[in-house]
């Protein structure tokens, strides 16, 4: 299982990185501004206090999710576009390796852009705001976001991204109903709030106000990591060779 | 004696009204290179689906080298190659990589796969592309590379599906050269569908005749000859008239007399005499450039076959 699972990182990885550098629609060059944009112009508008503290962390992790976005939807989706599903279900590939292995290469890309982000951004910071000494992240919070911001959040957008490719005709069809399904959720969390019960809004309230930075990104992360593993359930339960194949 | 490589029983698949497979029962030898001979739709690429396990049958059971298909699919998988409708090539990756991906699928150490990939891709002629994307390849290169990634790993079976589809007629011979040769130094059994004759007559071993799911016929291709429509006897020349063909039909032993393509073709029983045939073609006014006589082709089989079916 785990040379298997490996074995498909390994692919995923090399194909994410060919399709990136191929650069025939421009695709090679938006790492690179993403990088530009996150790692060099944001950062010297933030100045050193906002960009080395949680909140500064915020926009990063967001972006490695955006970034996830756009290479999931061709995990299943493009492999069946360009007619290379059913040669790989005809392996001795299990699905779990098949599954994890995509899912993990796609985490690994965002994860590295937006490393990639922060630690470009904590130089250009250093630099403008050069004093004789390295300005770095100084709290917990922070520490923390860092660690687990990017894969726990990384992670859950590739599960759900590839839970729409499995059964996507198209990539352009997956990144369509990817983007519909993260706008609802955006828009949802942002006006359904002020739909909750007072009592509700109160005890969130409560905890925002009362928690440290550190309780709530922990908080945060329990409560993504759970929904992190019930999407990947939910990709295992719908995982099915024959449905692939006849799709 | 040996079990099969591939045995079949009353093997069927539906999909909501079509039924894509109807009782199929054929066992293919260890060994062998069978042919699965059928028009576009006529259930074998569902056949293969089946074999490896890749979906249900609706009724019936199929066993492919000793493994129930609807229980042990991972293990077939695992003891097979396959070449599918389409070639399942990374166009991104190259050549050495498509081929190193599967190698490691396979778990072959790394001598053993480096050293196999260079054999393959030598013997093919593709080993110093090796390291292009395979996007930038003609189609019959990329169907070379397509035939040996289920080779790679020496499986004991193979399933190649249409190998030569859609190339022109030199590629295509080429690579059935290629491929002749690959299973001839490998000794693997190969499960090879086509509607291409000349190539199962090349190829095979054994053929299986199959349309609208439904088997027609099995054994060698001399066998299926054999089984058609007698000796077939083509006459060239000119002065072919109804009267002398309602003549040549009432004569013993002629099955068949018609003109096709300005051709004369005889169709005789087995026995038959063709001398006493020309003289008559001759006493009638007909004139005799080039006589050629034998079984019927493969595809005579095939279409007669077709026919009897519609």
């Amino acid at each position: 299982m785990n040379a298997d699972f490996v074995t498909v990182l390994w692919k995923e990885w090399k194909e994410i990185v060919m399709e990136r550098s191929a650069g025939s629609n421009g695709s090679s060059l938006r790492p690179l501004i993403l990088i530009a944009v996150f790692g060099i112009f944001f950062p010297v508008r933030m100045g050193p206090e906002r960009f080395f503290s949680a909140a500064g962390l915020l926009a990063p992790t967001f972006f490695s999710a955006i970034v996830i976005t756009a290479v999931i939807a061709d995990s299943f989706a493009g492999e069946r576009e360009r007619h290379t599903l059913e040669t790989l279900l005809a392996s001795r590939l299990s699905d779990r390796s098949i599954l994890l292995g995509k899912i993990a290469a796609c985490m690994a890309y965002g994860w590295l852009i937006s490393i990639a982000c922060i630690l470009a951004g904590a130089i250009t910071v250093n630099i403008v705001n050069w004093h004789g000494q390295i300005l770095l992240y100084h709290d917990s919070a922070s520490w923390l976001l860092l660690l687990l911001g990017p894969p726990l959040l990384g992670g859950a957008v590739a599960t759900a991204g590839v839970l729409v490719s499995l059964h996507a005709t198209t990539v352009r069809q997956a990144q369509q109903t990817l983007s519909v399904g993260f706008a609802v959720v955006l828009i949802g969390t942002i006006f359904g709030s002020s739909m909750l019960p007072k009592d509700w809004q109160e005890w969130f309230a409560r905890i925002l106000f009362t928690w440290s930075q550190a309780e709530l990104v922990l908080a945060a992360a329990v409560v993504i990591l759970a929904i992190d593993f019930a999407l990947l359930a939910a990709g295992m339960a719908r995982f099915q060779r024959a449905r692939l194949v006849l799709d | 004696m040996a079990e099969p490589a591939i045995r079949a029983l009353g093997l069927t698949r539906t999909f909501a009204t079509l039924r894509a497979l109807d009782d199929l029962n054929i066992e293919v030898p260890i060994g062998s290179v069978f042919g699965f001979l059928g028009p576009n739709g006529a259930g074998k690429t569902t056949t293969i689906r089946l074999l490896l396990g890749l979906i249900e049958p609706t009724s019936g059971s199929a066993q492919v080298l000793g493994f129930d298909t609807r229980t042990q699919g991972a293990e077939i998988r695992a003891r097979t190659g396959a070449l599918l409708e389409h070639s399942g090539l990374y166009e991104r990756l190259s050549a050495e990589d498509n081929l190193r991906f599967y190698g490691r699928v396979a778990h072959m150490p790394k001598a053993q796969l480096d050293q196999r990939i260079q054999e393959l891709l030598t013997h093919l002629g593709l080993w110093d592309r090796r390291k292009e994307a395979v996007v930038k390849w003609s189609r019959g290169m990329k169907q070379k590379l397509a035939i040996a990634r289920p080779l790679l790993h020496r499986p004991g079976l193979v399933f190649l599906d249409e190998p030569t589809a859609g190339l022109d007629p030199v590629a295509a011979a080429s690579l059935r050269e290629d491929l002749a040769a690959l299973a001839a130094r490998q000794g693997a059994t190969i499960f090879l569908t086509t509607h291409n004759m000349a190539e199962a007559e090349k190829l095979c071993s054994l053929v299986a005749v199959i349309r609208q799911g439904k088997l027609l016929a099995v054994g060698s291709p001399g066998d299926l000859r054999s089984r058609g429509e007698g000796q077939r006897t083509e006459i060239a020349g000119r002065g072919f008239s109804d009267v002398m063909l309602a003549a040549l039909r009432q004569q013993a032993g002629v099955s068949q007399a018609f003109v096709e393509n300005g051709r004369l073709i005889l169709v005789l029983e087995d026995g038959a005499g063709v001398a006493p045939l020309i003289s008559l073609i001759v006493r009638e006014g007909g004139e005799v450039q080039e006589v050629r006589s034998g079984q019927g082709s493969l595809e005579d089989v095939f279409l007669t076959l077709m026919e009897e079916e519609k």
